[in-house]
């Protein structure tokens, strides 16, 4: 039953480094993890690349790959396409100008940001909301771990995520489009690099899922940029050149902001909520599957405390960067980026996206008698298991070690806490 | 004491729906829940749970969802309405068999109950975003079996069967 196709991720186990304390294998939402022979391993068809085992894991025995910075030097033009939460990741002393022209010095040709596409993307999203009426709640599909978890474990939820394309990718589009025309280089002398607050975006960058068209050529971390950049600033070397901001634009850092920017007051009212961090969206989305929310018009979810702030590529805490970002949005200037180009794509529906395709993880078999069967054995070995989920096999709980058991993965011997009451006498 | 009863079945699915409701074979799984008056807290687990299981089966996407409405549906009545109660669910390997029996008070009629945005719920359960009267309508919409019995002053019995295909 397991899915055959190979897929991508960006967290990378470390085997040397691992030693089989089970943190991760606790912590992970798709239960993608186990302890077998003292050292961690990935399910690869169930993670989601959240990225919550690498900041839980104490010994660096799960790390993340981004593209490096040098992969650009492949590249005849460079642009880096930086996301909202980036410009919550300095403090006052520095100015965010200063910081995003610094990029240009590090080898790239231009910059562009996810803020100066969100006000218009925005529009479409309400739009598209209410050419669907018949789907409630509309689901928010710019965050690929959430995309990747409803794949997963909610794909009767498919139909709900919203289809369009998320600000990052119009922008990829836009730009390599833009400077052919204009700079007339052939489109694959232009690389397009997003700068990434987390694994998920590296993830979705090199294994779109539908929503994601490969738009961009690589994701590189915002620490490695954030190193680089504070590099230059000390070094306090100037440019000539000089690169717009959009504070106002900001907002989608930060998943109560997105989310109030479709209910904002220019547009029909709609009902909006936001919803973040992979355990809550999990608890919101077996709502949504109940039909319990259905008088909300449109839900943001992200992976992330707080929103893309949260991601665990960024150096400050969410909520600094929160509050910043906040900031930032209520001093900055509105400055107007043209959105023509945008409505049409949008309006030649070339802002619609592939068909999100289920990836079950559930089933226990391919045929319904045969997982009835096993549902039967599950139960038979949950009985005899202590019920404590102590982790301590190696599988995240009792139940999931019994299914282990019965799909031949593990044995019932490894239950260390059963083999201590048959050494006692069952006295434990 | 006058006794009522509703019986639905969906016309696509009625000859082996009336030849499941009158064998009913031994389920080959089953899941039972006990639902506390007015326990809004709990209220949503068993349809979960069921849900779950099924979606353990390799059950397909659009079935789990009709089975998740209507079984919701049921189990916040009874939480709502009800003195409480407890739920089965008979599971086959072709189809899901529901079954809610509540300690009354029993319904007056059933088939005004039926009626799209007829309710008898009280401000407090308004308020907490149910009693819409959209509750049997929206079951009835979701199940391939629909079959309710009742009395006033007495209990209420709803049965409900979703096949896979």
């Amino acid at each position: 039953m397991n899915n055959q196709k190979e897929y991508f991720h960006a967290i990378k186990i470390v085997k040397e480094n691992c030693t089989g304390c089970t943190k991760c294998v606790r912590v992970c939402i798709t239960e993608a993890l186990r302890v077998r022979n003292g050292k961690v391993e990935l399910l690869n068809d169930r993670c989601i690349d959240c990225g919550k085992c690498v900041q839980v894991c104490p010994f660096n025995a799960i790390q993340t790959s981004a593209d490096k910075l040098s992969t650009i030097s492949k590249f005849k033009y460079k642009i880096a396409i930086l996301s909202s939460s980036f410009a919550g990741q300095f403090s006052q002393k520095i100015n965010y100008r200063a910081a995003k022209k610094a990029i240009l010095q590090i080898g790239f040709d231009e910059i562009a940001e996810e803020s100066m596409v969100t006000e218009v993307i925005s529009s479409f999203i309400h739009d598209y909301v209410k050419r669907h009426p018949k789907i409630r709640p509309i689901i928010s599909s710019k965050c690929p771990a959430i995309v990747r978890l409803i794949q997963v474990r909610f794909p009767s939820l498919l139909p709900n995520v919203i289809h369009l394309e998320a600000p990052m990718s119009a922008l990829a589009y836009y730009f390599r489009e833009k400077v052919r025309k204009e700079k007339k280089i052939a489109p694959e002398n232009i690389g397009i690099f997003l700068i990434v607050p987390c694994a998920a975006q590296v993830t979705a960058t090199h294994q779109p899922e539908g929503t994601y068209k490969n738009l961009g050529d690589g994701a590189i971390s915002a620490q490695d940029i954030f190193r680089e950049v504070m590099g230059k600033l000390q070094k306090k070397e100037e440019t000539e050149k000089e690169c717009d901001v959009f504070p106002k634009g900001l907002t989608w850092a930060i998943s109560q902001l997105e989310a109030e920017q479709i209910n904002s007051e220019q547009r029909e009212r709609a009902r909006t909520m936001a919803v973040s961090g992979i355990h809550n969206a999990n608890k919101v989305l077996i709502k949504i599957e109940n039909q319990q929310l259905e008088t909300f018009d449109y839900i943001v979810m992200d992976n992330c405390t707080n929103g893309c702030v949260g991601g665990i590529f960024n150096i400050e805490d969410p909520f600094v960067a929160s509050s910043r970002i906040k900031d930032m949005i209520r001093k900055g200037a509105t400055k107007e980026f043209q959105t023509e180009y945008f409505q049409n794509l949008y309006h030649d529906g070339k802002m619609d996206v592939l068909e999100l395709k289920p990836r079950p993880i559930t089933a226990l078999d391919s045929s319904i008698k045969n997982a009835i069967n096993k549902m039967k054995q599950i139960d038979e070995i949950i009985k005899k298991l202590p019920g404590l989920d102590c982790s301590a096999c190696g599988s995240p709980t009792c139940r999931a070690l019994a299914e282990d058991i019965v799909a031949g993965k593990a044995s019932i011997d490894d239950c260390i806490v059963l083999m201590r009451r048959n050494r006692q006498g069952k006295k434990l | 004491m006058i006794m009522s009863e509703f019986w639905y079945y969906r016309e696509s699915k009625e000859p082996e729906a009336k030849k499941f409701m009158e064998n009913k074979p031994e389920p080959d799984y089953d899941l039972s829940y006990s639902i506390g008056e007015r326990d809004f807290v709990n209220t949503g687990k068993a349809s979960s749970e069921i849900k779950l299981a099924l979606k353990r089966l390799g059950v397909d996407n659009t079935i789990l969802r009709r089975v998740a409405i209507a079984v919701y549906e049921a189990e916040i009545n009874v939480t709502a309405h009800s003195r409480g109660g407890n739920i089965i669910a008979n599971i086959y390997d072709n189809c899901v068999h529901v079954v809610f029996k509540d300690n009354g008070p029993g319904m007056k009629d059933i088939n005004q109950s039926m009626e799209p945005g007829f309710s008898t719920a009280d401000e407090m359960i308004r308020e907490m975003g149910f009693g819409a009267g959209l509750g049997l309508p929206n079951i009835k919409k979701n199940a391939d079996v629909l079959h309710i019995e009742s009395q006033e002053g007495a209990n209420t019995f709803l049965e409900l069967v979703i096949f896979y295909e």
